[in-house]
């Protein structure tokens, strides 16, 4: 059994290790610059205040380096998806729409044990190479991680919902959840394309909810509540010729590799800013501060003087391992029940 | 024939006319929010120092959710020609051979040339329509974006229409990219006769290309513009690091916005390329770019100005339509002639 399933798969296996070996040797080639480069701005060795060269480093990573960044990010969300698409979606629907299930279960061996047997090689061959590819790219792109992770950069930290995808062990949780879900389509729906079509589409959505719904929530979020005062608010004041100015207070919130849920500006109440003070308004309330009674100084100086804080929600980069486990573990719970809705199709079945 | 060809790709047009009325929805709504915020930031009247008002819009936009719709928008903008080659080019004929229904196809009074040309220009034509709606329908949405962009430089902005990620996810190309795509798929599907492997050929063939066009094509459809800068007009994102090696690496193109920036390197006054920075200037880091400047060292930049920006779409349009019409002329002779 174990024979006919390799025999049937042996193609897309030679496919998936062509693709790991071209992206192996590309990631090879270029990731000791990178490691030199990091070394070089002193990365390596700093403890305090390393915000600045890190800052230059990120800047510096560029032309194939910063390519192959951005490539290493769009194919771990591609991976994922084209082995549920291509793996899982036609594993059984193809042998439905083909009728050479007649044959196979007609063998000596049953059909549970058949199911179960596809399923695992081809399951794990996905979701092994999922694990290769983020192994490498985990380790090429580890410099760049760290220089984000001293406040190099306010958008690539690891924890960011963009960058979290293609690292660690996540991966191997969407391959399998990927696969289980492109399998079930193809044994409900029971042909190939339309199969695939929807499992592209459902994991799609439930890799745009994780980020959004559920990773935030996974570990309740840490909060700060610093004070606003003139030096550590950023107050920005805009406005229209007609229509009242809007004001913008932002503070100072600085956690390296933070991943910031939410940031708002509260008064002592703790209700959320709304009304500018009277110094911000001018003549008819429909002023910018440039016509403002005492000018932008003065709008400022009365902001500072309504004592407002800032309320931060984030989860700090600690968090980064306990997220990816939890996550990976939730799509391996996924993709166990989904097999597990596949055997009991599978056997219900009549011939 | 044209009811035939409608019939069997009924499910698929259904499918994609769905999704088209709820990103038309989506994009309506948070569109009217989005030009509010353009317009209610001040940067609809601001000229000159836009860069308060920039800020303030970027972050409105950021804190609304608009920035993750337009970068969703942008991936989907992509996938859309990509889809169209897997889910409509690869299986349209390929089916047929798999399924054996083609030698009933084949012997109707409709001759297999008209019954190629008819499936092929109506499902070709359905690629072109829904990739080329959501185009518009995301261009003009995005419009105060990169209004924003032109008046003021802010990271969390994208750096102008021309630049490689945003250029293929607006205006005509990706009608063009999805007529590609579809004729691909469909050239490949004859060739392979096999749906599963004709589609996973497809996208790799059409991954491919769309990753070697902005690399080696694009930047040369127009002969690049090349300025030499003094250092002090330029911004710098990168400067030197510690082995000597002299970086010099702009974030924007001094005095205009939105360029897309091929490549920089440091000239001293005969124009030769500068490899090391100058020992003396190494010793000074705080006037390190004074000290270059001192030695007469200048930046020249080779790059695409942002007013090319439709001259290269209609260019690539037409480039990606010359393809998809021979790879057209390519099914045809195949079933013309099937071996």
């Amino acid at each position: 059994m174990i024979w006919v399933s390799w025999r049937q798969f042996r193609p897309q296996a030679i496919v998936a290790a062509a693709a790991l070996a071209v992206i192996a040797v590309l990631l090879a080639a270029t990731g000791p610059g990178i490691v030199s480069s990091y070394r070089s701005a002193g990365l390596a060795t700093c403890h305090v205040n390393c915000g600045a060269s890190a800052s230059n480093f990120i800047n510096g990573v560029g032309g194939l380096d910063q390519a192959l960044f951005n490539a290493t990010i769009v194919i771990g969300y591609l991976a994922p998806a084209l082995i549920g698409i291509f793996y899982g979606a036609p594993l059984i629907a193809r042998e439905f729409e083909a009728g050479t299930y007649r044959i196979a279960w007609n063998q000596s061996v049953t059909r549970a044990r058949w199911t179960a047997i596809k399923l695992g090689l081809v399951g794990l061959v996905g979701v092994a190479a999922a694990g290769l590819l983020s192994l490498m790219v985990s380790w090429w792109a580890n410099p760049i991680d760290q220089a984000a992770g001293l406040g190099g950069s306010a958008s690539l930290q690891r924890l960011d919902p963009l960058v979290f995808n293609a690292r660690g062990v996540a991966p191997l949780g969407y391959a399998a959840f990927a696969f289980a879900a492109g399998v079930t389509a193809g044994v409900l729906l029971r042909r190939t394309l339309p199969a695939m079509a929807i499992t592209l589409v459902v994991f799609a959505a439930v890799q745009f909810a994780m980020p959004t719904l559920v990773r935030p929530h996974l570990l309740p979020p840490a909060h700060t509540t610093a004070p606003l005062n003139a030096q550590s608010a950023g107050i920005s004041i805009t406005g229209n010729p007609g229509s009242p100015p809007v004001i913008r207070v932002t503070g100072n919130f600085s956690k390296p590799g933070a991943w910031v849920l939410s940031d708002a500006t509260i008064t002592p109440s703790g209700a959320a800013l709304t009304k500018p003070p009277a110094a911000c308004l001018g003549p008819g309330q429909n002023a910018g501060p440039q016509s403002s009674a005492g000018g932008p100084g003065q709008c400022i100086s009365a902001l500072v003087d309504m004592h407002l804080r800032q309320y931060v929600a984030y989860q700090p980069a600690s968090r980064f391992w306990p997220l990816q486990g939890i996550e990976t573990g939730i799509y391996l719970i996924l993709a166990t029940g989904l097999g597990v809705v596949c055997g009991w199709q599978v056997r219900r079945k009549r011939p | 024939m044209l009811w035939l060809a409608w019939r069997q790709f009924r499910s698929q047009a259904v499918v994609a006319g769905a999704a088209l009325a709820a990103a038309a929805i989506a994009l309506a709504l948070t569109g009217v929010h989005l030009a509010a915020l353009y317009r209610d930031s001040g940067l609809a009247t601001c000229t000159t120092a836009c860069g308060q008002p920039t800020a303030a819009f970027t972050y409105d936009v950021r804190s609304s959710g608009g920035q993750a719709i337009f970068y969703a928008g942008v991936v989907v903008l992509y996938l859309i020609p990509a889809l169209a080659g897997i889910f409509w080019g690869a299986p349209l004929i390929t089916r047929e051979f798999e399924s054996g229904t083609l030698s009933l196809a084949w012997n109707q009074s409709v001759p297999r040339t008209r019954w190629a040309v008819v499936k092929l220009g109506f499902v070709g034509l359905a690629a072109l329509a829904a990739s080329g709606l959501l185009s518009l329908m995301l261009t003009l949405w995005s419009r105060p974006i990169y209004a924003a962009a032109a008046k003021a430089n802010n990271p969390s902005l994208p750096f102008g229409r021309i630049s490689p990620l945003y250029f293929g996810a607006g205006g005509i190309v990706p009608a063009g990219y999805a007529v590609f795509a579809f004729a691909l798929g469909v050239s490949v599907g004859v060739l392979v006769r096999r749906t599963i492997p004709a589609m996973a050929l497809t996208l790799a063939v059409f991954a491919a290309v769309q990753v070697l066009m902005p690399m080696l094509i694009r930047p040369h459809l127009a002969p690049p513009v090349r300025t030499t800068y003094a250092l002090a007009a330029v911004s710098f994102s990168a400067t030197g690091d510690s082995n000597g090696r002299l970086i010099l690496a702009a974030a924007e193109l001094p005095g205009q916005r939105g360029g897309w920036i091929l490549s920089q390197r440091p000239v001293d006054t005969r124009g030769h390329v500068v490899t090391q920075a100058p020992q003396a200037c190494n010793a000074q880091p705080a006037a390190f770019l004074q000290c270059l400047s001192g030695r007469g060292i200048r930046l020249s930049i080779t790059y695409q100005p942002a007013s090319r920006y439709w001259e290269f779409q209609w260019i690539e349009t037409g480039i990606f339509l010359v393809l998809a019409t021979g790879l057209g002329g390519l099914c045809y002779l195949r079933v013309r002639r099937p071996s």
